[in-house]
């Protein structure tokens, strides 16, 4: 849709899109900028101090440690968008093309595992993940030798927990786009002499594309702010960018520091989406309407 | 017919429990132009896609080019299929989109160019279509992309599913001229579905039609027209009067009266008879073009009815009036040629005559 060149001049127009715009900045845009003006400032015994200069942004890109732990979350965060995609994709599918008599049913847990909270969810995987928890309990029935998943407080135990809580974005996204394809397509793809796999990759997958990539971001936003999953399940042994700011703001309670680094890790994620809009763009706008 | 390239016995399908064609038959010529026509729900669609293998039937037997086609998949048939919707693929640019049963086939680069570009130029496509988008051309465009895609691998048969239903009349028009030239051209089978009985007598040689999974007839337009099997085909295409007569077999054809009629007995010729005529439902198919108004004394044999004007339409070139008649549930409809006194009011007490001897005796 074509935004009209005089949109300034409708009065409807900007009174319907005004108190959004309003609450967007107050509660959006002012906050962003009250944190990029704090990484300016100093503190001195727990106290901010105002200042006006670069130490804190010169502490920033003078300690690896900050840097380890920032690429150590994109790569967390890129982890589990390939492992969400991978496990998302294959039930999406079944859920819009193959299953028929359980759909509903299925739906309806999926939605329920999704709307449980957080916390709960990730603390369940303790009970599931210890030593002495239900999938070394079972592994050893089944003949495994005991205690052989090591996983409690491991980057790999913060994974699962990640990917457990996000899978199912993808899982809708893919679904929503999955059952938009036109069966006709499919069956046009068959009578041009196509084989169920072909058609696979030469019609399914380049049309659940939308749903793939708008999977993929929400996954990859949601992953760099991860928080609990590192915390409960990966027992701060590898912690990530959320856990390394909120130390800075809650036990050294230097905000600066703080500022800086949610600034970095919001730079970095934008930075990370708009190559992949790029990317994505130039694959699907020749698909979309005339020009 | 000649040869034919598609055998059809005894198809049957069931959906679950609903039976949606109760054992038809077909035969398609090579080369032959056939639309199965019949309203929503009659079956058409289903056939056509048994023949193209999208649905296997529950029952009977299919041909086509002299082989089975049980558990014949439809990427190994030889038919290729235009779709009601066109089914273009969105995500593929026009030469993609034609050429994409040539990739599948491996025809070397060159020579799917050349094919693309030959059947461009035969759906009077301009070159600098090739790199374009599906949904950066109009409807017609897209309806001449869609025929490219299903002709460029020479199938034996092309089936097309109503593919100019979503088109406005004027381009339904010209792109059924089209189809005929191109079929007449193209020398391949083609089966048409429709729920148009007007289009597919302009554009088949024959005509099936098809009604709650059953084959009601099978002809020539001319057939269809002047020698419907019942009511429901002769009903099927524009607007017709049937007159309620009584028939009995005499030695030179069919003996009718009718109870509105004082003329009293016509005979009527065995070539003006429906074959499928039974006791149930008797009735002259009286076509409106037929029907004059009587001013003064009857022709020899003409059959008169009194009535009242109901309503008129003046479409240009012709006058449509509608007479009520008592004793008739529907008004008589008749088409005079248009003129520029009209021959009667709304209300106007009228005499109206036909000549039986040219109706078409037929039943329910």
């Amino acid at each position: 849709m074509r935004i009209e060149h005089k949109s300034w001049n409708d009065p409807v127009l900007v009174a319907t899109v005004a108190p959004l715009a309003l609450a967007m900045v107050a509660f959006f845009l002012i906050p962003l900028l009250m944190t990029a003006v704090l990484t300016f400032q100093t503190t001195q015994y727990y106290r901010l101090v105002w200042t006006w200069d670069l130490k804190i942004w010169t502490e920033v890109f003078s300690k690896p440690h900050y840097w380890t732990i920032m690429m150590r979350t994109v790569t967390m965060a890129l982890v589990c968008v390939v492992l969400t995609v991978l496990i998302a994709f294959p039930a999406a599918y079944a859920l819009a093309t193959r299953l028929k008599t359980f759909k509903t049913q299925i739906q309806i847990l999926i939605i329920f595992a999704f709307l449980t909270d957080a916390v709960l969810k990730t603390f369940g995987w303790i009970l599931i993940l210890d030593k002495n928890g239900v999938a070394n309990w079972l592994l050893m029935h089944v003949g495994f030798p005991p205690e052989m998943l090591n996983l409690l407080f491991t980057p790999a135990g913060t994974m699962i927990g990640m990917v457990y809580n996000l899978v199912a974005y993808p899982m809708f996204t893919i679904y929503l786009s999955l059952v938009r394809i036109d069966r006709d397509l499919i069956l046009a793809a068959y009578d041009a002499g196509a084989s169920r796999i072909r058609t696979f990759f030469e019609v399914t997958l380049p049309l659940s594309r939308p749903g793939l990539y708008s999977g993929a971001v929400l996954v990859f936003v949601l992953s760099l702010g991860a928080f609990l999953e590192p915390k409960v399940l990966g027992g701060g042994t590898s912690p990530l960018a959320s856990e390394l700011i909120r130390q800075s703001f809650e036990t050294r309670v230097n905000w600066p520091l703080g500022a800086a680094l949610t600034v970095v890790l919001i730079a970095i994620g934008a930075l990370m989406l708009a190559a992949c809009a790029a990317f994505a763009l130039r694959r699907t706008s020749s698909t979309g309407r005339p020009a | 017919m000649t040869s034919p390239i598609i055998d059809a016995s005894g198809i049957v399908k069931d959906y679950g429990a609903a039976r949606a064609l109760h054992g038809v038959s077909l035969q398609i010529g090579t080369g032959e132009f056939v639309a199965l026509v019949g309203p929503s729900g009659c079956g058409k669609t289903t056939l056509l896609k048994i023949l193209a293998g999208f649905e296997e039937p529950t029952d009977g037997r299919l041909e086509i080019q002299g082989v089975d086609m049980r558990g014949v998949p439809a990427a190994s048939r030889p038919t290729r299929m235009v779709f009601q919707k066109l089914a273009l693929f969105p995500h593929k640019t026009v030469a993609e989109n034609i050429g994409f049963s040539l990739k599948l086939q491996k025809v070397e680069k060159g020579q799917a160019d050349s094919r693309i570009r030959a059947m461009l130029d035969l759906m009077h496509l301009k070159p600098d279509y090739l790199e374009r988008y599906p949904a950066q051309l109009s409807g017609g465009e897209q309806q001449r992309v869609a025929l490219a895609r299903a002709l460029v691998s020479q199938p034996g048969v092309l089936l097309l599913d109503e593919p100019m239903s979503a088109l406005d009349a004027k381009l339904k028009k010209s792109l059924q001229a089209e189809l005929k030239k191109l079929h007449r051209e193209l020398g391949t089978s083609f089966v048409l579905v429709t729920h148009d009985l007007e289009e597919a007598m302009m554009l088949a040689d024959r005509i099936c039609v098809m009604r709650s999974g059953h084959v009601v007839q099978v002809g020539t337009p001319t057939d269809i027209y002047y020698r419907p099997a019942n009511m429901f085909v002769a009903g099927f295409i524009g607007e017709t009067n049937f007159l309620p007569v009584t028939a009995t077999a005499s030695s030179v054809g069919m003996d009718v009266v009718s109870p509105l009629v004082a003329a009293g007995k016509t005979s009527i010729a065995p070539e003006h008879v429906s074959p499928s005529l039974s006791a149930n439902g008797t009735a002259l198919l009286v076509r409106p073009e037929t029907i004059r108004f009587v001013k003064g004394d009857a022709a020899p044999g003409e059959w008169l009815l009194d009535g009242q004007v109901e309503e008129y339409f003046i479409k240009g070139a012709s006058t449509q009036y509608r007479i009520r008649i008592r004793g008739l549930d529907a008004a008589v409809i008749m088409d005079l040629p248009g003129s520029i006194v009209l021959p009667a009011v709304v209300g106007e007490a009228v005499r109206i005559g036909f000549d039986p001897a040219q109706a078409f005796l037929l039943s329910e």
